[in-house]
């Protein structure tokens, strides 16, 4: 249990680390694919319609805290369903 | 923050269909077999390695031609959870971009798993062992996880080409130029997917060798691999 729980701190804040850095130094995105797309003048035509598109929340784009919040939130949705799946998958054993 | 994300819009329905069943697929062998080899130790490793891909696809690092590229993870996630367990930690991550933040979208979902959680899992997983089976040390893992995440960044690039170009109703161009678009771009993507790869690989084997399950979840044909270990005394 020790070792889970270190795992699990490690990892969140590693991830945290990552949400961090991500909004407030490397969120400037140039994907490769947009990039081709946007030359060869091909366009996106959602069926679905996020609530969060682009990682912000709308009406709040650019606020660099919401966005930092809105992505540890998610992270922290990630390591929940993961482990939901993992527990689901060893429970049918 | 798409790199090989592929948008609604981009691919004709019957691409998305193949996509989808081909996907379909390897998500019910991967399930079946993962419920084999996933031990309950890995769950909370499974867990954290998820959310911790999850955040690192946030960050985007800029690369040739003013274009950015960010961590995928396939490649680590195949070493440390196997690539069953792999391939389901990577589907978890694309179904919250794509339902929450539109990155990714739920037509071309299929295609989507089908290159960054099968093609991004299942070769860098395959080229590993492979190279572990020649260089039976610990530089094995190493030069194996970088010739494989940098060969499975670029053939899942190369697949996202196939499919636009393939997608003649949606994207009007040929399937030479969208294959070549993408894969020159993503060699240099698989380069620092591969570094990045090779340095938390080496910080595993260094303090946390018994996380590297490769070995462990290998096809019995490939027959016995080196458990690798750089601890004094590990196996």
């Amino acid at each position: 249990m020790g070792e889970n729980k270190r795992i699990f701190m490690l990892g969140i804040i590693v991830s945290i680390i990552f949400v961090i850095a991500g909004c407030m130094w490397l969120s400037y995105s140039a994907e490769t694919l947009d990039e081709i797309a946007k030359h060869f003048g091909a366009s996106e035509s959602s069926v679905w319609t996020p609530p969060l598109p682009d990682y912000e929340i709308p009406g709040l784009e650019g606020n660099l805290a919401v966005n930092t919040v809105v992505g540890i939130v998610f992270t922290l949705l990630t390591l929940a369903v993961a482990l939901v799946v993992g527990k689901v998958l060893k429970a049918k054993t | 923050m798409r790199q090989v994300h592929i948008p609604d819009g981009f691919l004709d329905l019957s691409i998305c269909a193949v996509a989808y069943l081909a996907a379909l697929i390897f998500w019910v062998f991967a399930f079946r077999r993962a419920r084999q080899v996933l031990s309950e130790r890995q769950i909370p490793l499974m867990g954290t390695l998820t959310a911790m891909f999850f955040a690192a696809q946030m960050m985007n690092y800029p690369i040739i031609g003013g274009t950015t590229a960010h961590l995928l993870g396939g490649p680590i996630l195949a070493i440390t959870l196997g690539p069953y367990a792999g391939l389901i930690s990577m589907t978890i991550i694309l179904l919250i971009q794509a339902l929450f933040f539109g990155d990714g979208a739920i037509t071309t979902f299929g295609a989507n798993v089908w290159n960054m959680g099968i093609i991004g899992v299942f070769i860098p997983y395959i080229i590993c062992l492979l190279v572990m089976k020649m260089v039976k040390d610990k530089n094995g893992m190493l030069i194996g996880a970088f010739i494989g995440a940098l060969i499975g960044d670029l053939l899942a690039a190369v697949f996202a080409g196939l499919e636009l170009g393939l997608s003649t109703l949606t994207f009007p161009y040929s399937i030479s130029i969208a294959v070549t678009a993408m894969a020159i771009h993503h060699f240099f993507i698989g380069i620092g997917e591969g570094i990045i790869t090779v340095i938390i690989i080496s910080v595993l084997l260094k303090t946390r060798p018994d996380l590297l399950q490769l070995p462990k979840v290998a096809p019995k044909w490939m027959g016995e691999l080196p458990i690798v270990s750089a601890k004094p005394g590990g196996p």
